[in-house]
């Protein structure tokens, strides 16, 4: 059984057979895991220094010597490498005495924060599996980023105290700005919001709790949806970047909400969480410095800080290293501007928009399936990766460690 | 899906009965129930009804892969979610510790389950849709988000 | 076509996904992304055919991207797969969270005002911005 660092999910089901150690077949992965899979044949980066190829050591050197010149490197990317790549990654920041942050900065790192600080009630998708009889997909679409989200564990499987099945053990709702495909599948259970409209849907849920109308959608249907919640053995929000966007700054009105369901049944949140191991990377530096991303080791010491997110590190960082991740095509084309103007350091399996403006390109193994190394679920967690076939590159865990002993 | 209309728009409509039935709208109403072939209507061979003959080959295409259940898979579409895999109840009733608890499946008793990123119909008989006492299961194309599973 | 103002959300895409895990420089990504889905009162009155280009300006930047209609109806508001096209259109200026406006951006969508760029080409936009 191989596993699937597709998305966050790190399905342990994947069954691979090989012809002459390359992919010929696979079963249970969907369609994005499976392009996961396939990526090892297509476009993969090769080593690069200042506009020529190179072998790795040499291109391992370069990124040392570019990062020890800086005052202020920026370590970026993390939620695709393993939690060893993870430690060897912040170690290096340490060293450096950079600044290190990862896409949870403008994804659901505000979100995870309060579950890694204990501050949101969580479980586990097996929890989920097992009890979750009311589930709520808030301005996410696991259907589209987390395929099997709902095969697996939320929606449609069998588990310890709900056997008959998702029609009559289960009652999903979903709550979007789009009729997703998620939004589809839960039909009645779908609540269509404006853009920017879920505070208001938040204080409508509230109003009802103490028993007031509701000023948003239609009065008896919210009523309706509101005791279903209540009579809730086990809930489950799963909320997604659309309702992270949507609250920014207003995230207490969630907590609110969370805890203001609590008071009568046990409701979990569970945020859907993108890349592989996000949450790895967010747990594993909370661990070290007490921050989940944003921290400079600026004089030795860890600070969190928001002058230490992406966003706002591109204006005074002078050189960065980006690990398995885009930035130049994930970030809006204002901040990747900034980041074509510094000194940049790609680790990476594949060719991306990054790798294409880096001085530096270091192509490395793509994890879980050419390296193994352990990271963690959307849900926390822990999955064992092992190699599925010979890569020609090395870790990302081994690239770091190199990098660490000359700078 | 292509409709018993549509195919009757592709026969010749001069109802000369060579094929055995009395009408062309009767022999299109049998080449949906896979009752006849194309090639029981003679005249349709014949080069003046060339386009039509093309034509009606085109949209029969999907239906010979329909498996016995009338069951056809449209690859493009489906996402590979396993969200039929796992609400089939044979499935759940045939492997109780694979695609029931939302796992791949590990009997091979199993009706459908995801291969390559896309689902595949394995023991189409043993369907709830096919023999004498079939019954109109339509857990699989319900729970699917893309109508990438169809019956015929 | 007549003007038509939207406000822009991005969305994930499985297909679009699938692409990206191809290659960033494949036609199927870019297919999968340089696109925008309209309501289709709102692309009839525009008079905006489904498949046809059409250029998205908001205040941070401008792309064109071809438009496809929704069966689904949601006057006034359009998808966009987020990807490095849909990133031309978001703000630079972020507020107290630090999160760029990603899922809520005002756009106007007006005649394609040329084809629509290959990843390539975005990429030397933003090295000579």
């Amino acid at each position: 059984m191989a596993v699937c660092t597709g998305c966050s999910l790190l399905c342990d089901d994947i069954e691979v057979t090989l012809e002459s150690g390359r992919i010929a077949r696979t079963k249970n992965l969907c369609r994005k895991g499976l392009g996961r899979f396939r990526s090892l044949y297509s476009e993969r980066a090769s080593p690069r220094a200042d506009g020529s190829e190179v072998d790795v050591g040499d291109a391992i050197s370069r990124a040392a010597e570019i990062l020890s010149g800086a005052k202020r490197p920026l370590l970026f990317g993390w939620s695709n490498s393993t939690l060893e790549a993870q430690q060897a990654g912040i170690a290096l920041a340490r060293k450096l005495g950079g600044v290190i942050d990862d896409t949870s900065s403008f994804c659901q790192g505000p979100l995870m924060e309060l579950v890694i600080r204990g501050q949101m009630p969580t479980g586990t998708l097996d929890d989920v599996r097992n009890f979750g009889d009311t589930l709520i997909y808030w301005g996410s679409d696991p259907t589209s980023s987390h395929p099997r989200h709902m095969s697996r564990f939320s929606y449609f499987p069998r588990g310890e105290k709900l056997q008959k099945g998702f029609e009559e053990d289960r009652t999903a709702f979903a709550v979007d700005v789009r009729e997703s495909p998620t939004a589809k599948i839960v039909a009645d259970g779908y609540f269509q919001i404006p853009p920017g409209g879920d505070a208001e849907f938040i204080e409508a849920i509230l109003s009802v709790l103490d028993g007031k109308m509701p000023k948003v959608q239609d009065k008896k249907r919210m009523i309706s949806f509101v005791t279903t919640l209540k009579k809730a053995k086990m809930g489950f929000i799963f909320p997604g970047l659309g309702l992270v966007y949507s609250l920014k700054d207003r995230l207490d009105l969630f907590s609110q909400l969370v805890a203001r369901l609590n008071e009568g049944v046990p409701f979990r949140v569970i945020p859907m969480v993108g890349h592989y191991n996000m949450r790895g990377f967010n747990q594993t530096l909370f661990e070290q410095t007490g921050g989940i991303n944003q921290v400079s080791f600026a004089d030795g010491e860890a600070r969190r800080g928001q002058e230490n997110g992406i966003i706002s590190a591109l204006d005074s960082c002078d050189a960065a290293l980006v690990v398995g991740s885009d930035p130049v095509s994930s970030l809006p084309a204002a901040f990747a501007r900034k980041l074509a103007k510094i000194p940049v350091v790609v680790m990476d399996p594949h060719r991306n928009l990054t790798a294409d403006l880096a001085r530096v390109v270091i192509p490395t193994a793509l994890s879980g399936l050419e390296a193994g190394g352990a990271a963690l679920r959307m849900d926390g967690v822990r999955v064992e990766l092992a190699p599925v076939v010979e890569g020609a590159s090395p870790s990302d865990a081994e690239v770091l460690a190199r990098i660490r002993e000359v700078v | 899906m292509v409709g018993a209309m549509e195919i009757y728009q592709l026969t010749p409509k001069i109802n000369c009965k060579k094929c055995g039935l009395p009408t062309c709208m009767a022999f299109a109403v049998a080449l949906l129930a896979k009752e006849k072939n194309i090639e029981d209507c003679t005249p349709l061979l014949e080069p003046k009804y060339e386009a039509k003959l093309k034509k009606l080959r085109e949209v029969m295409a999907p239906l010979a892969s329909a498996s016995e259940t009338g069951l056809i898979i449209h690859d493009e579409k489906c996402y590979g979610c396993g969200n039929c895999v796992v609400a089939c109840p044979v499935n759940v009733a045939n492997d109780p510790r694979g695609s029931a608890i939302g796992l791949g499946p590990k009997s091979d008793k199993v009706i459908l389950m995801v291969e390559d990123g896309v689902v595949k119909c394995l023991n189409p008989k043993e369907c709830r849709r096919f023999g004498p006492n079939r019954i109109m299961c339509n857990l699989c194309t319900s729970t699917c988000p893309s109508k990438a599973i169809e019956f015929v | 076509m007549a003007e038509l103002s939207v406000l822009v959300v991005t969305f994930r895409d499985i297909f679009q996904s699938e692409a990206q895990e191809a290659g960033r420089y494949g036609e199927e990504y870019r297919k999968a992304s340089a696109l925008i889905l309209l309501d289709r009162g709102d692309a009839d009155r525009a008079g905006i055919k489904d498949g046809s280009a059409v250029t998205v300006a908001s205040d941070a930047g401008s792309v064109v991207v071809n438009a496809g209609v929704d069966q689904e109806s949601h006057p006034g508001v359009a998808f966009m797969p987020n990807s490095p096209w849909s990133n031309q259109l978001v703000s630079g200026q972020v507020g107290p969270s630090k999160i760029p406006e990603f899922k809520r951006i005002e756009a106007r969508l007006s005649s394609a005002s040329g084809p629509v760029l290959k990843i390539e080409e975005l990429l030397l936009g933003i090295v000579q911005g």
